[in-house]
């Protein structure tokens, strides 16, 4: 098994499908290296300002993603290995929804410590992609999804819309 | 004593040194160290500048390396939110 990474909540032991990935992602930021980062996001851009907000109260984000040429790349037990450690009485899971039209399946999970969120993880899989994604802290999953939609991703009319904020810039 | 031993006792004979002459040997070495001092330090200084401007540059390099990472984090994490926030929304209508 791969080892946690200091600050990370579940183990995310993939690599053995980076080698048979078209495109792989691997970011592994620690709170110091989020602080560094921070220092370098311009507050004058809104994406870049939004992103800065959000990750001045998280202590690491540590992501996987894989992307595949062909199908059957990755396999149930990939999916068990994350998925099995993401259990009650620390984890829940909040959302899972199915795609039948791409076949992409999204699980979120939220960590809960003493009654206060201090992780999230979110689990995407279709045929050819394989996502794991761990956010440690404290995050506001609207803001998240916001900055989501503001990276060329289409919001959809009538989604719901990101808890009112204080405004930027 | 022949003439010989007359120059030789001349020219070897102890002198008194001309006036102000200690002044102009202290002087000289004041100098010449004035003048190498600067030399080695004005190359530790350049050294110096020339680190201090490679570890700024290397320090931008990897602020800039670690802003794209949670740029691409952002995307990633958020785009999957935001496709649970649309698909939800699209059941709902």
């Amino acid at each position: 098994m791969a080892a946690l990474l200091f600050g990370q909540q579940f183990k995310i032991n993939l690599d053995h499908l980076a080698a048979k990935a078209s495109d792989s992602v691997d970011v592994s930021l620690d709170k110091n290296m989020l602080q560094f980062a921070g220092k370098f996001l311009s507050s004058k851009e809104p994406d870049e300002a939004k992103a800065k907000a959000l990750i001045g109260g998280l202590e690491g984000i540590y992501i996987k993603s894989f992307e595949f040429n062909k199908d059957g790349a990755w396999g149930q037990t990939d999916l068990d290995q994350v998925r099995n450690q993401l259990k009650a009485p620390e984890w829940g899971r909040i959302f899972g929804v199915k795609s039948s039209e791409d076949q992409e399946n999204v699980e979120v999970f939220v960590r809960n410590e003493a009654g206060k969120v201090t992780g999230v993880a979110i689990l995407a899989t279709a045929p050819r992609e394989f996502t794991v994604a761990n956010i440690v802290g404290n995050i506001s999953l609207e803001s998240l999804a916001d900055l989501g939609g503001q990276f060329g991703l289409p919001k959809m009319k009538g989604a719901p819309e990101p808890s009112p904020k204080k405004k930027e810039e | 004593m022949d003439w010989l031993e007359e120059e030789l006792k001349n020219a070897l004979s102890r002198r008194q040194p001309s006036e102000g002459f200690d002044g102009r040997i202290a002087a000289e070495v004041r100098r010449s160290k004035v003048a190498s001092f600067p030399r080695k330090w004005l190359a530790a200084a350049a050294a110096l500048i020339v680190l201090a401007g490679a570890g700024e540059g290397y320090r931008e390099f990897r602020g800039q390396q670690a802003k794209e990472q949670v740029m691409l984090a952002m995307r990633i994490a958020g785009g999957k939110l935001n496709r649970v926030h649309m698909q939800i929304a699209g059941e709902k209508q």
